[in-house]
């Protein structure tokens, strides 16, 4: 067996595709349920929602069950984190977006792509600091305030601290995002998940 | 035995070889437990996530004590599921440190071993859900006009938030999957959502997190019922996967049950409108008086003031509305409609007007009572003299401007009626004004004296 499938096994390769892979189809099914080609709007909880649930599943693939093992490795880690987490998530926004296809500037695929890296982004600068399997948390908090809190918000501000809410290609929103993202897969690739020991 | 000792207070060897504290007694499971470890996280997680969407929504809530207990309740739309993702969480934690065969091997119940974790995270989180709730309500107090605070659904809110914390960590400790946090969360946004938008009518009292009206109030037993409710069921499945006589968790599923059919047979009887909110506080020194929801008492000067120039303007003038009226309910015959001071957020934030004369201009508006006529039923003619009454009573900023609608002919008509209106002696004026009140709420053009 070579190296890249025995760290796809080690990090749960195969489940987290199947994951994404279901994210994808509940997002499909739902907008279909939403009747979402009758009004765009009516995709705000796909999203909101599907990109937060895909960086979920991407946040606690990042998890290694052999942390300091890994660690005494001569191969350097990083390249393999980049990639780890850049694919999943190229992987998660080209599989949510059918959901939402159509209607670019109204909650189309622009937006699922925007908070596709922005969930994914924050989510693993979580799985830095609080490690992989608890990164899907801060991204939810955040994401299912903002989604309750921003009903009523405009102005510039509101484009950069309710980036998961806008329409379309807000620059806040989109420089929000893409920020979170470099920043979080930076973080992670450089520093790996927060070691989860017995304790965790 | 306990397994947990406490750092701030370093357990100390006996004879025995046993540990214990230095007050001779080993601190209890429970108080590591709620004081160490991810439960205080939790609740801190449950307050930053509810005092988020608080802080984004404060101009729709800040300053109304009953537009505050609903966005309180509103809340748990996700902050319920957060407490069931919390939840479960902890219940996988033996799991995840691979300590569940060492938990097997003590002397404690399974029951104990499951409540030990589970209660100080469900505590925790029903504590960060007050915190928000109280400083919501302290960030209410300093603009509210009028009303009382509205703490009817707090218990049972609070009740919620622990049970759903408590269910959470059942599934936790059954479903032995790395997703399982972030999927139960996800599952409950969606159901309480689908609930919310398209859910069948039948289950919307058994619903914790139905959204409530503005002003609507539940009858006393509702939040208990919702919490024996919610609450029995979280304790039947944490006795039926934990209790060493199963059958035990029938006593709270029977509870539960009853609770709920109580919930679903009463329907939409749980909830009545506030007394309060039929009530409103007038001004009878102009004509038409002036009158605000009681719930909003306090913000009659200002809404008077805003007005006043429109009073003023209309002394002497017959035919008019005896008031504009805000009881909640459709103005009577004799009466006007006065702007919408509710929802929060649009005319009035924060106990303030947002804007004095647009609402003075729609308040204008409302004399006219053509507001129900059907589009097109309403003569270019009578249009030309709402305008001019508008632009010499109360003009908004465009007609502040001068600018007009419509062609170049259309735009030296509506000037010249506004002129004409404004030109005329104050007799002829109130003349004018009080015909032209006297053929208020018509349609046609019939009564409304030519310009």
């Amino acid at each position: 067996m070579t190296g890249l499938l025995l760290y796809a096994r080690s990090r749960a390769l195969p489940a987290t595709l199947a994951a994404l892979a279901g994210t994808a189809a509940f997002a499909v099914w739902a907008a279909g349920r939403l009747d979402a080609y009758l009004d765009p709007d009516r995709r705000v909880p796909i999203v909101a929602l599907a990109p937060l649930l895909a960086s979920a599943v991407i946040g606690t693939s990042l998890y290694s069950a052999s942390d300091e093992l890994d660690r005494t490795a001569v191969r350097r880690w990083w390249p393999r984190r980049l990639a780890h987490l850049t694919a999943l998530t190229a992987l998660a926004a080209l599989l949510v977006t059918p959901a939402v296809l159509g209607h670019a500037e109204t909650f189309g695929p622009p937006a699922v792509l925007r908070n596709t890296l922005g969930c994914t982004g924050l989510t693993a600068a979580a799985a830095v600091l609080l490690g992989a399997r608890l990164s899907w948390l801060p991204a939810f908090g955040y994401v299912t305030a903002v989604y309750l809190g921003s009903t009523a918000a405009e102005g510039r501000a509101a484009t950069i601290w309710a980036w998961p809410m806008q329409p379309g290609a807000q620059t806040g929103a989109w420089a929000t995002a893409v920020a979170a993202f470099v920043a979080g897969a930076t973080l992670y690739a450089v520093r790996g998940a927060r070691p989860e020991g017995p304790r965790s | 035995m306990s397994l947990v000792t406490d750092a701030g207070h370093p357990a100390e060897p006996t004879e025995g070889g046993q540990r214990k504290a230095p007050g001779g007694r080993a601190p209890h499971p429970l108080r590591a437990e709620a004081l160490r470890g991810f439960a205080p996280w939790a609740g801190a997680a449950v307050l930053l996530t509810f005092g988020g969407m608080l802080a984004g929504t404060a101009d729709r809530w800040q300053g109304g004590w009953a537009e505050t207990a609903t966005e309180a309740h509103t809340a748990l739309l996700i902050a319920l599921p957060l407490a069931a993702a919390a939840g479960c969480w902890q219940g996988g934690r033996e799991r995840r440190r691979g300590t569940e065969e060492l938990w097997a091997t003590t002397v404690r119940p399974p029951l104990a071993r499951l409540l030990v974790p589970a209660l100080p995270v469900a505590l925790w989180v029903a504590a960060g859900y007050l915190v928000a709730v109280a400083a919501a309500l302290l960030a209410t107090w300093p603009y509210v006009q009028g009303d009382r605070p509205h703490l009817a659904l707090v218990p049972g809110d609070t009740a919620v938030m622990a049970a759903g914390t408590l269910a959470g960590h059942v599934v936790g400790r059954v479903v032995p999957t790395r997703l399982a946090a972030p999927l139960l969360a996800m599952a409950g946004y969606l159901g309480l959502g689908f609930l919310e938008m398209g859910g069948p009518a039948g289950a919307r009292p058994l619903n914790p997190a139905d959204p409530v009206p503005v002003g609507e109030l539940p009858v006393w037993w509702q939040p208990w019922a919702m919490a024996v409710w919610t609450g029995g069921l979280a304790c039947a499945a944490a006795l039926a996967y934990a209790a060493r006589r199963r059958v035990t968790a029938l006593l709270p599923l029977a509870a539960a049950l009853s609770a709920g059919a109580l919930l679903a047979q009463a329907g939409d009887g749980l909830w009545h409108t506030d007394p309060l909110a039929r009530r409103q506080v007038c001004d009878t020194s102009t004509t038409p008086a002036v009158c605000v929801n009681a719930r909003y008492a306090g913000m009659l000067p200002q809404v008077g003031e805003a007005l006043s120039g429109v009073t003023d303007k209309l002394e002497g003038v017959r035919n008019l509305p005896v008031r504009w009226a805000d009881h909640g309910g459709a103005p009577r015959a004799d009466e006007a409609p006065l702007p919408g001071l509710t929802p929060l957020g649009w005319s009035a934030v924060r106990g303030r007007l947002t804007d004095p004369e647009q609402f003075a201009w729609e308040a204008v508006t409302a004399l006219s009572g053509r507001g129900d006529c059907p589009e097109g039923a309403v003569s270019t003619r009578v249009l030309w003299a709402d305008d001019a009454v508008e632009s010499y009573l109360a003009p908004n900023a465009l007609q502040k401007k001068g600018l007009v609608p419509g062609g170049p002919d259309e735009e030296r008509r509506i000037l010249a009626a506004r002129a004409r209106l404004a030109g005329m002696a104050e007799d002829e004026r109130r003349a004018w004004l009080s015909a032209y009140f006297a053929a208020r709420a018509g349609c046609d053009a019939e009564g409304v004296p030519a310009l």
